[in-house]
């Protein structure tokens, strides 16, 4: 939170840590919303909301993997 | 041993599978005293001797045991520490030791001939691991940061648009919170698991099409074998220093991020 | 042994997922066990060790430093030594070569001082016996001059006052011939 000033072992530090985050973010952004889109798909019958639901799990976690390290 | 005459005591030729990590008790009628514990506390012991014989009277100037032990210290100290924990580094070195020197044995009894077992391929030993990291990275993150901050600044990093946290907040939670230590132990653990199916597979070939069932046209497939397990088997001592590595490196970045949120 | 293997292998046993529970059990302890004996004893004892060489080493090259530095300075000093040195003899040399100018300046004037003093006693003395020689000249000359114009007139001049105005008249006739035919 603090605005440290950087040292230059922090961007390393960023680098391991948005290398070794994107599995687990992808991860869990597939659980999610896949499964979200599973869910509506069994309640409405519409067989598209699982694909869509992965998708959109996958490109929400790229997205937040990329605001967080990626400037 | 056993497993691979086992298994190439048949007529035909049967690829090895998951009885591979199967094993009965050692002494019969004590459950719990199997391969996997034996080799498991046997390396333990040699973990204890080496680090003992090294640091128990450590010299100025470093001869034999100490010096490779050293080299151990000072690559942990260097590549995993200082990096993820900058000026906490070294009253976390202890941890972090532990876990390489302890994964790294434990992955390389599975190329030492007679053993052939890594002991991280039974789930058991890495989740013990992973999760004792998991409690100690939540206890830290609300001792340093206070039960709910820890949530917050895991869960709504600042910088981001304010509408997209409802989007992202359930992702960081299940990953911080469960596939994040859950991919700690299943990734040492599948590594592990993986590469000792392959080296047996590859060294019952060779046996098996040059000693059980020596025929003109399997013995070059036998002769492939037996190479490809002296290649895989080099492979598979890199990979097993890597995964010893790596776990220790993910414990101090997670070790790191609970000292210090992420900005 | 085998058969034992080959029936754990036919019921099918457990996912390689799910972990044995004696097996977390020991999994646990050798960690624990590890986590004393390597991080809690051995570790502090390496990292001590480790900082007495980083401060044997440093002290080393501080000692190293230190020796440099008294090196620098010695040598310094005897640079700003022969510096002086060289100096003062510069100085000395200057000194005596004024010194000998002055003594030889000295010298010319004395030298010429006592020459001209000694011309001018020569002048005095050659004055003096000038002089004298003029007296007595004169007194002569008068005596002569009377005896000779006595003798030539032959008669006693009888007026002492006449005689002795003549005789001065011609004297100074004399002199003003004389002292033209002196200079």
């Amino acid at each position: 939170m603090s605005e440290q000033k950087r040292r230059p072992e922090d961007d390393g530090r960023d680098f391991a840590n948005a290398a070794w985050s994107i599995p687990s973010y992808v991860l869990s952004g597939i659980i999610v919303y896949g499964g979200i889109g599973w869910l509506l798909s069994r309640w409405t019958g519409v067989v598209a909301f699982t694909p869509i639901g992965l998708i959109l799990g996958v490109v929400l976690s790229v997205y937040l993997v990329y605001r967080k390290y990626g400037r | 041993m056993s497993t691979l005459t086992l298994l190439a005591s048949g007529d035909e030729f049967k690829a090895p599978g998951l009885e591979l990590f199967e094993f009965p008790p050692i002494i019969s009628g004590v459950p719990w005293f199997t391969k996997p514990v034996l080799v498991a506390l046997l390396s333990t012991l040699i973990v204890l001797i080496f680090c003992w014989s090294a640091f128990a009277k450590p010299k100025l100037v470093p001869r034999g045991v100490q010096n490779v032990a050293e080299m151990g210290y000072m690559f942990i100290r260097d590549q995993v520490a200082r990096p993820f924990l900058g000026k906490d580094a070294d009253r976390w070195m202890g941890l972090l030791l532990s876990l390489f020197f302890l994964i790294w044995v434990w992955n390389l009894m599975g190329v030492v001939p007679g053993i052939q077992f890594p002991v991280v391929s039974h789930i058991a030993f890495p989740f013990v691991l992973a999760a004792s990291i998991y409690v100690l990275k939540l206890y830290l993150g609300f001792k340093h940061q206070g039960f709910f901050g820890y949530f917050k600044n895991m869960m709504f990093p600042p910088g981001l648009p304010k509408p997209i946290y409802v989007l992202l907040a359930p992702i960081e939670f299940l990953s911080n919170m469960i596939v994040a230590p859950f991919t700690h132990a299943v990734r040492l653990f599948a590594n592990m698991f993986a590469g000792h199916i392959i080296l047996a597979f590859f060294s019952l070939v060779g046996f098996w099409f040059l000693f059980e069932n020596l025929t003109p046209l399997g013995a070059p497939l036998g002769v492939l074998g037996v190479v490809m397990t002296i290649g895989m088997t080099l492979f598979e001592m890199f990979i097993q220093f890597l995964q010893a590595f790596l776990f220790a490196m993910l414990a101090a970045m997670y070790i790191g991020n609970s000292l210090h949120p992420e900005h | 042994m085998i058969t034992a293997a080959r029936l754990a292998a036919e019921e099918g046993a457990n996912s390689p997922l799910l972990p044995h529970t004696y097996e977390l059990v020991v999994g646990g302890f050798a960690f624990f066990v590890v986590l004393f004996v390597v991080g809690k004893i051995l570790t502090p004892r390496i990292q001590k060790t480790l900082a007495e060489r980083t401060d044997a080493i440093e002290g080393g090259l501080k000692r190293a430093e230190e020796v440099q530095d008294e090196a620098k300075r010695t040598l310094e000093s005897y640079r700003a030594q022969l510096a002086e040195a060289r100096h003062e003899a510069a100085r000395l040399r200057e000194e005596a070569r004024e010194q000998g100018a002055q003594i030889k300046a000295e010298l010319r004037e004395e030298a010429q001082a006592e020459a001209r003093r000694i011309i001018e006693q020569a002048h005095a003395q050659i004055e003096a016996e000038r002089q004298t020689a003029f007296a007595q000249l004169r007194v002569e000359i008068g005596r002569l001059s009377t005896d000779l114009a006595g003798r030539i007139v032959g008669e006693s001049l009888e007026d002492e006052a006449r005689q002795r105005r003549i005789v001065d008249r011609f004297l100074e006739e004399l002199e003003g011939a004389g002292s033209e035919a002196v200079r």
